[in-house]
Order: C-alpha cells, then structure tokens, then sequence
C-alpha cells in the first residue's frame, strides 16, 4: 500500500497546481488554445504535467488491481490482474507522454 | 499425512453484492464502496482526459471540436460530478492514510455487547463527514466558476 499512498499525496499536490493555473485566469480564456499551448511551452509545467500523468497512472491502475484482488483469488487471476494492469498503466503513460513532448515543441 | 494445499473455494465469499452492501457495519462501509466507486469512475475520467487533451496536438479546431464536448449541460454535470468525486476521494484518502498509521483509532477496549467497533468512533466518523461535506462545497464552488465562466 506504500506505493498507493506515495502516489496519491504526491497526485494532490501536481494536481492542485494543474487546477490553479486554470484558475489563475478566467475559465473560459483558460482552455482557449493558445493559452493551452503556451501552458505546455513551459518546461517546468511540462514536468509538472508528465508528473501528474505518472502518479494517477500508476495509484489508479493499482487501486484498480487492489479492488480486484479483493474480489476475488487465485494465483491466475491474481497474475494476470497484475500483468493486465502495468500493461494498461504503461500504455496510458506513453500515450500522455507523446503529448507532452509535441505539445511541448520538441517533436514539432 | 494429507498435505496442506490451497483449495480455492466459494464458500463465505459474497463478490461484488456483499462489496456494494451500504447498509452493514455502518458509515465505514459506506466510506469503503465510495472510496472504491469514486476511484473507478476517477480512473475512468482520467483516461478520457488523457486522450481528449491530447487533441491538442491536431491543430486549434480539433481542440475546439473536443472542448465542445465539455461545454455542453451534460458536460458541466460531468465535470461537477468529477470536482465531487475527487475532492471526497482525496480528503477520505487521507483520513484512511491517518488511520492506517494509528492515528485517530482511539485504545483498544474489551468488546461488550452490543460490540460497536471501538476503531470507528466520532474522529473516524467526523472524517467522512468533513469528506462529505467539502465534495458538497467544492461541488458548488466548480458550478458557479462552469457557469458564470469565471
């Protein structure tokens, strides 16, 4: 559970920071694109978006897994629960990532 | 000697019906499927976050086609629900953090009839009070900025 824990402190952090530089400026100008992209333009946030991305992957992917090993046991199920979950966990990591990195302007 | 061996049985095991049961052991129980529910459909959200910004990358006008999807009634009772949800996960999460290092479980006492848990006593039920209550305030708080826009 030290892992859940870890993340899910360190998720109410990064995440409070993504909520503030919404709220910084009006809502409706705060998703216009423009304002967006030069969110990403930024390095630190950047960061503090691919942290964001690694903690709520990793403590909801494995919330998912402690919920369904609650459910039920066997070494099978239990196995693949956890095989399951890293592989989805990783997808969603990349696909995030490959965001952030255009978005950011390395890739353009 | 027979051997000790695992054997998977269904016996005692209710699954998912004795998970979702609000009505047993009290508030806690109903703390414990919140957390887990509130989890899921947070999860859930996050991967549609994920691939709705990633939008971002097609140009200005898929963004907008995307952002459209959101600004919408349905929309804002979806985003409403995700303020309630993450405030109540995260503030009950904490209280669990807490009780899991000790804190607030109060001492052991002997168990008399008719054996109320010691462990959920007023500071455990305050928690999921206060969880409860600032989902309900930051609930507000998110309708008013969806609506006036500010």
């Amino acid at each position: 559970m030290k892992i859940h824990y870890i993340t899910g402190v360190g998720a109410l952090f990064v995440v409070a920071l993504h909520i503030l530089m919404r709220l910084v400026v009006p809502y409706a100008s705060s998703l216009e694109y423009g304002y967006v992209v030069s969110n990403y333009h930024n390095f630190l946030y950047a960061v503090a978006l691919e942290s964001i991305l690694v903690l709520i992957a990793v403590h909801g992917f494995n919330g998912l897994r402690i919920i369904l090993l609650e459910l039920r046991q066997s070494p099978l199920w239990e196995n693949g629960v956890t095989v399951a979950t890293i592989i989805a966990m990783i997808a969603l990591i990349l696909y995030g990532t490959r965001t952030i990195i255009i978005a950011n302007g390395i890739g353009l | 000697m027979k051997s000790l061996e695992f054997k998977n049985t269904r016996e005692n095991r209710e699954g998912l019906r004795g998970w979702l049961d609000p009505f047993r052991y009290g508030w806690e129980r109903f703390s414990y499927w919140a957390q887990r529910l509130t989890g899921i459909f947070l999860l859930i959200y996050f991967i549609g976050h994920v691939y709705e910004t990633s939008s971002i990358v097609s140009g200005k006008d898929a963004w907008n086609t995307m952002l459209e999807l959101t600004q919408t009634t349905w929309g804002h009772l979806f985003l409403i629900l995700v303020i309630g949800t993450s405030t109540f996960h995260s503030v009950n999460g904490i209280r669990l953090i807490l009780t899991e290092a000790g804190k607030g479980l109060g001492k052991p006492s002997r168990p008399d009839y008719p054996y109320h848990p010691s462990s959920l006593n007023r500071r455990q039920r305050s928690g999921i009070w206060i969880a409860l209550t600032l989902a309900a305030v930051a609930m507000l708080y998110g309708t008013n900025i969806l609506l006036s826009g500010d």
